[in-house]
């Protein structure tokens, strides 16, 4: 790996933060204080400013709008966007189902779909996970029958991320209950507003709506919506999903929560300012330096290897689960210096920082669960990565 | 009790009542007592400690806000931060400076009081915390506890009293939270067999099991120290350093195995997350515990 950026990749680095100064709100510290009506607003405002710069797309290839911009160009895109708790991307859209029609959806499903994610005029939504079906994805059992050029949907979906602020979804069914698991799965795009859908709203723990139970009753969907082939929908889906991840948001994520803290730390007039000459603060201050470091020097050796055209899966694990752990550590150990003051919430009177340590680390509870739970990350690390044997079923 | 009332979440200032009630029996004069304890004791007065101010400090010595002698008492002008229940409560019992700066122990009528302010905090505990600002708030005479050297001590055990009590009480959250996510993970099936059946998550739930019961063990004898005549401070100190380090965590454990569900508040756990962080602040952190259990070790 490079432990060195190009000269172009420090100055469009520059040109992100710059741009953040610019669109961001002053005083910004992240959309904890927001509600989500107003979070979402300022979503969709950054998104057209994204548009306007070429980066919303700018990982897809010139022909479909993109920049054809390297791994580390994207991944300096996202750390920056990520460090600074800038909202605006859309994932679903733009690496999820943008990369997954280019490779297998047809000539009109592009036509029509990837124009509309790269003027950012359409919200995806990803319907996989289903009450009974979560990290074992493969089990899931919406039925989607096709009864003439239709196919007609029943069942549920949950933990939909925005379903309540998409037009569309990209699902996964069961096409065939027969076939063995994962070859009975077809991929369907869907809209949103088709009769029979209903839309639930889960409220976290982090009091944000953000996931939403989805309920299908013979919903109706054109035969055209297949991307791929019948039965062939767990390829299709699962192919992509994680294309080119390399988990920097989580390092990013934990380098703000501590560049945060040890400004916070340094002014004189915080009522906890006395922290920052105990040398207890400061070794742990340093051990979190230490690892945050470590997990983004993962991120970027993941974004190297698809750089050099390699799939690192083992390598996308171990920095998923390094960047994850280390960023609720962090925020850990924000809260045990906020002391007191790390139990107000978001908007109290009296909080610090704004109370958005506390919301954050409610929030980023879900980063060891979602886009496969830690456990799943380690299985692939022991399993694919190092080739320890599996257990015996007794 | 305390460890079955913080197994159940109980919201009620039990705790705030009954180490505010020790520290009279303990220090207050006679006659303090005579006219207060009867009355706490048929629920007519319920007295909470307010002894933070804006460096939210446990230490005792740290108190700042300022009391003016009058002829019948004391003018009190400043601000307590981080009071439970000081919107059911009738009285604080708080930490001041007298003109001589000398501490001094008082229980303060907050209820309707002239002068008193109340700012109610949006805290993760899910029970009432405010600040008080008190505005030259008269307080008399007869309203002392203890004074000098003796307020200092006084307050100090009023905080070990309350730290060993949140250290029980979240023993008992613990064990809850242990019990529950083995039950969600016995039933909650993945690639055919529950989910609990994977050794990645069944030692995610010993390592739990293991602390629950360190904190119980801790805590029980921290509270066993106290019920004689006098206490451990190295007991009380270990258990809530344990209770703070080890609880908190566990529930965050906790919803790793409860996956997506877990993180939503249709499910209870978040609940339990939320006190035990709260709990872990209160009545000292682990940096003060263990500057204090240092101390107590003659370091
Ligand atoms: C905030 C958030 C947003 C999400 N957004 C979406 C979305 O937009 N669309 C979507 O489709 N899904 C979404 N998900 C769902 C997510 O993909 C699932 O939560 C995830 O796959 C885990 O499934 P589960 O929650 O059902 O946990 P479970 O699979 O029930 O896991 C419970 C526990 O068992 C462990 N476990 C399971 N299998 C094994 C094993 N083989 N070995 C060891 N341990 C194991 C897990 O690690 C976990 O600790 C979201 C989830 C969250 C939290």
């Amino acid at each position: 790996m490079r432990f060195e950026f190009t000269a172009e990749e420090i100055e469009f680095r520059r040109q992100v933060s710059a741009f953040l100064d610019e669109v961001l709100p002053d005083d910004w510290g992240g959309p904890a204080g927001l509600s989500d009506d107003q979070e979402w607003k300022l979503n969709q405002r950054l998104r057209k400013e994204l548009v306007k710069r070429g980066w919303l797309v700018m990982s897809w290839p010139t022909e479909y709008g993109g920049a054809d911009s390297s791994p580390m160009m994207n991944t300096i895109f996202a750390e920056e966007m990520a460090y600074r708790r800038a909202p605006g991307l859309d994932g679903f859209g733009t690496r999820m189902l943008g990369p997954t029609l280019m490779r297998f959806g047809n000539d009109e499903q592009r036509a029509r779909h990837l124009g509309a994610i790269a003027c950012g005029e359409v919200q995806w939504c990803q319907g996989y996970s289903e009450p009974n079906s979560g990290s074992d994805l493969a089990s899931i059992q919406t039925r989607a029958v096709l009864v003439g050029d239709e196919f007609v949907i029943n069942g549920a979906k949950i933990w939909t991320s925005l379903g309540h602020r998409a037009d569309m979804m990209f699902m996964l069914v069961r096409t065939n209950p027969d076939a063995p698991r994962h070859a009975g799965i077809s991929l369907l795009l869907v809209d949103m507003k088709s009769p029979g859908i209903e839309v639930r709203p889960i409220v976290n723990m982090a009091n944000v709506h953000h996931f939403n139970q989805v309920t299908f009753d013979d919903v109706r969907v054109p035969k055209a919506n297949l991307v791929g082939d019948l039965n062939d929908g767990w390829r299709v889906g699962m192919t992509v999903l994680n294309h080119e991840r390399s988990g920097i948001e989580f390092a990013a994520g934990a380098r703000a929560v501590l560049e945060e803290l040890v400004k916070y730390l340094k002014k004189d007039d915080s009522p906890v300012s006395t922290a920052k000459s105990d040398p207890n603060v400061r070794l742990r201050l340093a051990e979190l330096s230490t690892e945050i470091e470590a997990a983004r020097l993962m991120c970027y050796d993941v974004t190297w290897r698809h750089g050099q055209g390699q799939e690192p899966s083992s390598e996308a694990s171990m920095s998923k689960v390094t960047g994850t752990e280390i960023y609720q550590k962090t925020l850990d150990y924000g809260l045990e210096i906020l002391g007191m003051y790390g139990g107000l919430e978001a908007g109290s009177p009296q909080s610090e920082l704004q109370g958005r340590l506390l919301k954050l680390r409610m929030l980023s509870t879900a980063t060891t669960i979602f886009s496969g739970t830690n456990e799943i990350q380690k299985n692939i690390i022991a399993q694919r990565g190092l080739g320890l044997p599996r257990a015996r079923t007794r | 009790m305390l460890e079955e009332l913080g197994a159940s979440l109980t919201p009620t200032p039990i705790v705030e009542s009954a180490v505010t009630s020790r520290t009279l029996e303990r220090y207050a004069p006679d006659a303090v007592k005579s006219e207060l304890l009867p009355q706490i004791a048929v629920g007519h007065v319920l007295i909470t400690p307010a002894l933070l101010e804006r460096e939210a400090s446990w230490d005792a010595t740290s108190a700042r806000v300022a009391a003016t002698r009058t002829d019948s008492g004391f003018l009190i002008t400043g601000e307590k931060r981080f009071v439970s229940f000081a919107d059911l409560a009738t009285h604080a019992l708080t930490l001041v400076r007298t003109g001589d700066d000398e501490p001094t122990l008082l229980v303060v009528p907050i209820w309707k009081a002239r002068g008193v302010d109340q700012i109610s905090l949006d805290h993760v505990s899910g029970v009432p915390v405010s600040s008080l600002s008190l505005s030259e708030v008269e307080v008399p005479l007869s309203c002392v506890v203890a004074t000098g050297a003796r307020a200092i001590e006084a307050t100090r055990e009023l905080i070990t009293a309350g730290a060993v009590s949140r250290a029980v009480q979240l023993a008992g959250l613990g064990r809850v939270v242990v019990e529950s996510t083995v039950e969600y993970t016995s039933n909650r099936e993945q690639f055919g067999q529950p989910v609990g059946s994977f050794q990645a998550v069944q030692h995610h739930i010993a390592e739990m099991a293991i602390a629950a019961k360190q904190v119980n063990h801790l805590a029980h004898s921290a509270a066993w120290s106290f019920s004689r005549n006098g206490y451990s401070i190295a007991r009380a100190a270990q258990a809530k350093i344990a209770a703070n380090e080890k609880i908190p965590s566990l529930c965050w454990t906790a919803h790793q195995c409860h996956g997506a569900v877990g993180f939503t508040q249709e499910h209870d756990l978040h609940l339990y997350t939320w006190r035990a962080l709260a709990w872990k602040m209160d009545y000292g952190d682990s940096a003060f515990h263990k500057a204090t259990l240092a101390g107590a070790m003659g370091l």
